[in-house]
C-alpha cells in the first residue's frame, strides 16, 4: 500500500481536527478559494456523515450487556488444558505459527484502526467551523422565530446581532392603536 | 489473547461507550423536558426624543442596532421574573393593559428552549395571537411596536437568565 503524501496527511489531520488553529485556518482558506477545495470539503463532510450514520446503526445493534456477561463467563471459566495432538503433522497442511500470528495480528490491527476511526468521528468537536465559517456554537446561540400570527395587525420580523455575534429575533408589531393607554 | 476475545473487547468498549452516552443523553433530555426554567421579561419604554438610556440596558447591545437605533431614550418600566413550566401559561401584565402569555413548549435536543408567546388584552386574542420562538439560555427575543405614552414598548423575554452571556 502506498503511504499517503504529506499534503494528504495534512488534509487528513485537517478533517480530523488535529491541525493547530493557524494551520487549520490557512488550509481552510486555501480550500475554500478553489472549487476543487470546496468540493473536497463537501465530499469529506458527506463521508463523515455517512460514517457517523453507519457507526450509530452498528453500535445500536450491539447488546453490550449480554456481550459483557458472556465475556465475564468466559473469563471466569476454569482453564482446561488441552493435550496437544500426538499425530504427526501432515507436511502439506501445516501452517507455521509465526505466520498465523501475523495474520491474526493484521486482522486485529485492522479492527483497532476501524475502532480508532469510529472514536475519532464520534469525538469530532462540535465547535468546528462549517464551510461558511460559522461555528456550531454560534449556530445554536441566539433566538429565532418559528411561527408568528399578527392577528388583525401587520408586523415585521427582524434579526438583530447580539453581543456575541448571535442572531436575536425581533417581532415588530405595526400598532394601529396610537395613544393607547 | 485470542482474536475472538480481542474483537469482543473492542465491541464491548464501543457498545458500552455508546450506550453510556445515549443513556446519559436520554436522562438529561427527560429531566430537561419536564423541569421548570426561570425567565425574565424586560418591559422597556423607548422614545425617539433624546434622553437617558437605562444603564442596565447598555449591555444589551442588540438594542443599539436597527430597528432599535432610532430610539434615543430607553427606560425600564418593569422586569418581572417568572418560572416557565412546560405546558403551563405564565402571565405578565404590561403597562398598557395587555398581558404577555408565555408557555415553555419543550427543550430542544440542542438545549434551546421552544417558547410560545402571545400578547392580548384579557379575554381577547386579536393582537398578537401566536408567536413561537426557539431561544438559547440567556439569549433574548423581543416583541416591540406597541405604542405607549408617546413611545414604544419593547418587551424582551430571556429564558434561563442565569446563563445570560451578554
Amino acid at each position: 500500500m502506498e503511504s499517503p503524501k504529506p499534503e494528504d496527511q495534512k488534509l487528513q489531520m485537517f478533517f480530523d481536527g488535529e491541525l493547530p488553529p493557524e494551520e487549520e485556518a490557512a488550509l481552510r482558506r486555501s480550500l475554500e478559494s478553489t472549487p476543487e477545495g470546496m468540493a473536497q470539503i463537501r465530499e469529506w463532510a458527506q463521508i463523515r456523515e455517512a460514517m457517523q450514520t453507519a457507526s450509530a446503526d452498528w453500535s445500536g445493534q450491539i447488546d453490550s450487556d449480554s456481550l459483557f456477561a458472556r465475556i465475564e463467563a468466559e473469563v471466569s471459566a476454569p482453564v482446561i488444558p488441552i493435550e496437544p495432538a500426538r499425530q504427526a503433522k501432515p507436511p502439506l497442511h501445516s501452517v507455521p505459527g509465526g505466520r498465523e500470528r501475523r495474520v491474526w495480528g493484521a486482522v486485529a490491527t485492522g479492527f483497532a484502526a476501524a475502532a480508532a476511526i469510529f472514536l475519532t468521528v464520534m469525538a469530532w468537536p462540535e465547535t468546528h467551523q462549517d464551510p461558511s465559517g460559522v461555528t456550531a456554537e454560534v449556530r445554536t446561540r441566539g433566538s429565532e422565530v418559528l411561527e408568528v400570527d399578527f392577528g388583525t395587525n401587520t408586523g415585521t420580523i427582524f434579526e438583530v446581532e447580539g453581543g456575541a455575534g448571535e442572531s436575536l429575533a425581533v417581532v415588530w408589531i405595526d400598532d394601529g392603536e396610537v395613544g393607547l393607554q | 489473547m485470542s482474536l475472538i476475545r480481542y474483537l469482543a473487547m473492542i465491541a464491548v468498549l464501543l457498545g458500552a461507550s455508546n450506550a453510556s452516552a445515549q443513556g446519559s443523553s436520554s436522562v438529561r433530555s427527560d429531566r430537561d423536558s419536564t423541569s421548570s426554567v426561570p425567565a425574565e421579561v424586560l418591559v422597556v419604554l423607548a422614545k425617539e426624543e433624546p434622553g437617558e438610556i437605562d444603564p442596565e440596558l447598555k449591555k444589551l447591545t442588540a438594542l443599539r442596532r436597527p430597528p432599535f437605533n432610532s430610539f434615543r431614550s430607553m427606560q425600564i418600566l418593569s422586569r418581572p421574573k417568572l418560572t416557565l413550566t412546560p405546558g403551563k401559561d405564565a402571565l405578565v401584565s404590561l403597562p398598557n393593559g395587555r398581558r404577555v402569555k408565555l408557555t415553555l413548549l419543550r427543550v430542544m435536543p440542542d438545549g434551546r428552549y421552544k417558547v410560545k408567546a402571545a400578547i392580548n388584552r384579557p379575554d381577547k386574542s386579536d393582537y398578537l395571537p401566536l408567536l413561537q420562538v426557539v431561544a438559547s439560555a440567556g439569549d433574548p427575543f423581543f416583541v416591540a411596536g406597541q405604542t405607549y405614552q408617546g413611545g414604544t414598548l419593547v418587551v424582551g423575554v430571556i429564558v434561563d437568565p442565569k446563563k445570560t452571556s451578554q
